[in-house]
């Protein structure tokens, strides 16, 4: 059994909305594995971003104890979550947020630099694009690229610190089937290569049958926690996806 | 900043066009405003500085010692040959001359006119004083002359006398009894303002120590080649100096007109303060529309692990190529018209007529402005200076936005 990465007990977040209070997660308890290829699924409002960003240490929980990758996010500052992002979580989001005004191999260099990765930076960058077939378009402007050719960059950008800990939130939401296809593959393809842990949230049933544990989310609590016996077979598909 | 870094800032630079394009007008004519008037001051530190020389006080003036405190006319210097050997063996020293006064009554008839008579060097003086090249009627002191005398106008006008008449000078002399003697007038001067042409009255040195019974020079006048240097000549003099012998500057000569000086530069710096307060609240506002703007761009960058300290240095470096743009606008505008403005000046004339004098002195009706190098670094320094002092709170904004809030509101 693989160290856990995740660990949390009790998690509350309540955003405060006006007079109002929105309990966005109610007294969540999750342990995640290593490698582990996690699904969080439910309608929209369950909390599933929410806990993404609690796990990111993007948002400070309103309760209950989080601890990522042996770190507890409770007592961290602000510089302290800042450099645990850097160095051991990589992000993936719906809208692919990569930089517009950087070609898509300075977008993934770009997260090398910060981490304060010298001479090996551009070489690194070209083999991750090249591991996700956009070795041909490192040079492009990402409004060069379409929506599922920037989404792999996203991805690359994500895993090219080869951080312990990917989160996705609803990776495919904007690509279709078949770029969805292909990107799941890539990210099992990442994590068996090299061991990453995945949590992506999705409402995509195509993309929850990749998943080998599917967490559903209702109304901020875990309703149904289900780990698959067998993995979903997949295949190298590096350089397949549709422009 | 590192290198993929550094050409985010600068590319953002470029991502809106307009703004920036405004972003950067601003700034030029804030530094070209800026820049006039510095040129402006340094003008008129240099108008005041040639007004105050040029009418005969000098860049230095070696004096007594304690003449400085007691302002006497009746002290002479300890050697006078001997410093103005020192003072012309300096280099950046164009003229050194002697000078020796006295308060004296002029008398023609019934009619008697209280004077600072000078004792000059009749060959050298006009190199030093441009008011003696103003006669208007006769002519100016000989080296080989005896008992001549040159007045102001308005001496000549209250006396009533004009060339080849005669006036009688009373002082009292170093043994306090009442000295008289008889001045042949040779030349009439008019210099332009009435004050200055009621003071103005030369005679020979010789025939002022033998009038007074003071022997010597009360003081020697420095002209210098660039007055700029008064300061650095003035420390390489002073230990030359014959013991008991002081050196001042102008300004210390004239403290009124240097606090003047101080006063209009001060003026002149606030109002370039207001423009440039003006340009940075425009700058800021300009980039915190840029910020607010990338809020998602900003939470990413966060979310990705940047921390608000290079976040921070990110903007400045946008402000820095803004301010780089900027000074590059501001000295391709400014430079022709500075360089203008110090070629034909600006002309008062019209405001202050062609005589008027400050603090005894008759000052030049137009003003130059200065123009050189400084204006490079200076302009720079403005505009890089305005741009990140403006970008520091949208750059602090950038660094507190809370990414998981700003990615939220953008989805």
């Amino acid at each position: 059994m693989s160290e856990p990465v995740v660990v949390a007990r009790q998690l509350t977040k309540v955003f405060a909305s006006g007079a109002q209070e929105v309990h966005a997660l109610r007294g969540i308890d999750l342990v995640v594995n290593g490698g582990e290829f996690l699904a969080l699924v439910g309608p929209s409002g369950s909390g599933k971003t929410t806990l993404l960003n609690l796990i990111g240490a993007l948002d400070a929980p309103t309760s209950g104890e989080l601890s990522v990758l042996g770190t507890s996010l409770g007592t961290l500052s602000r510089r302290e979550r800042a450099h645990l992002r850097l160095h051991a979580v990589g992000f993936v989001f719906q809208a692919y947020n990569l930089v517009p005004v950087l070609t898509a191999i300075e977008n993934v260099e770009f997260v090398l630099e910060l981490q304060g990765v010298g001479a090996e930076r551009h070489a690194r960058a070209v083999t991750v694009l090249d591991e996700l077939g956009l070795g041909d378009l490192a040079n492009r402007r990402i409004n060069e690229l379409s929506g599922g050719q920037q989404q792999r960059v996203a991805v690359a950008r994500a895993v090219a610190a080869k951080p312990r800990l990917v989160l996705a939130d609803e990776p495919t939401a904007n690509l279709d089937g078949d770029n969805a296809e292909v990107l799941m593959h890539l990210m099992r393809d990442l994590r068996d290569r090299h061991g990453m842990t995945f949590i992506f949230s999705t409402h995509d049933a195509r993309v929850v049958a990749h998943a080998v544990r599917v967490i559903t989310l209702v109304d901020g609590r875990i309703a149904n926690d289900e780990e698959k016996p067998g993995e979903a077979p997949h295949e190298i598909v590096a350089g397949r996806g549709r422009a | 900043m590192a290198w993929v870094a550094g050409r985010y800032a600068v590319r953002s630079v470029r991502r809106n066009f307009r703004r920036t394009s405004l972003s950067i007008v601003g700034i030029a004519i804030g530094c070209v405003l800026a820049l006039f008037m510095e040129s402006m001051n340094r003008g008129r530190d240099e108008l005041f500085a040639r007004a105050a020389t040029y009418g005969g006080s000098g860049h230095l003036r070696v004096v007594p010692a304690g003449w400085r405190d007691t302002r006497e006319s009746r002290m002479r210097l300890a050697d006078w040959p001997r410093d103005i050997a020192a003072a012309r063996a300096l280099p950046g020293v164009a003229t050194a001359t002697p000078r020796a006064h006295a308060d004296v009554l002029l008398a023609m008839g019934t009619h008697v006119v209280p004077v600072a008579l000078t004792g000059v060097d009749p060959a050298i003086e006009p190199a030093t004083n441009r008011l003696v090249r103003t006669i208007t009627n006769g002519r100016y002191l000989r080296p080989d002359d005896t008992g001549t005398i040159v007045i102001g106008q308005a001496i000549a006008d209250r006396l009533g006398v004009g060339p080849d008449d005669q006036v009688l000078a009373s002082v009292v002399g170093h043994d306090g009894d009442i000295a008289g003697a008889m001045f042949v007038v040779v030349g009439i001067i008019r210099t332009g303002s009435t004050d200055l042409d009621a003071s103005l009255a030369q005679v020979p040195l010789a025939d002022m120590e033998r009038f007074t019974g003071l022997r010597g020079a009360g003081e020697l006048v420095l002209m210098l080649s660039d007055w700029r240097q008064t300061d650095a000549v003035r420390a390489a003099l002073a230990p030359r100096l014959a013991s008991g012998d002081d050196v001042m500057t102008w300004a210390e000569i004239f403290p009124d007109f240097k606090g003047h000086v101080a006063q209009d530069q001060a003026t002149a710096r606030l109002v370039s303060a207001i423009i440039l307060l003006v340009v940075v609240l425009g700058v800021t506002s300009a980039q915190l529309a840029s910020v607010l703007e990338r809020r998602r761009e900003f939470a990413v960058l966060s979310a990705i692990g940047m921390s608000g300290g290079r976040m921070v240095r990110l903007v400045l470096v946008e402000a820095l190529a803004l301010g780089l743009a900027g000074g590059g606008a501001g000295l391709a505008i400014g430079a022709p018209i500075v360089w203008q403005f110090a070629r034909s000046g600006l002309d008062f004339r019209a405001y202050l007529g062609t005589d008027y004098a400050f603090a005894g002195t008759l000052m030049e009706p137009v003003l130059y402005g200065d123009f050189g190098w400084w204006i490079v670094p200076y302009i720079f320094a403005v505009a890089i200076g305005a741009t990140v002092v403006a970008s520091l709170y949208p750059a602090r904004f950038a660094a507190r936005s809370d990414p998981a809030v700003a990615l939220r509101v953008a989805q």
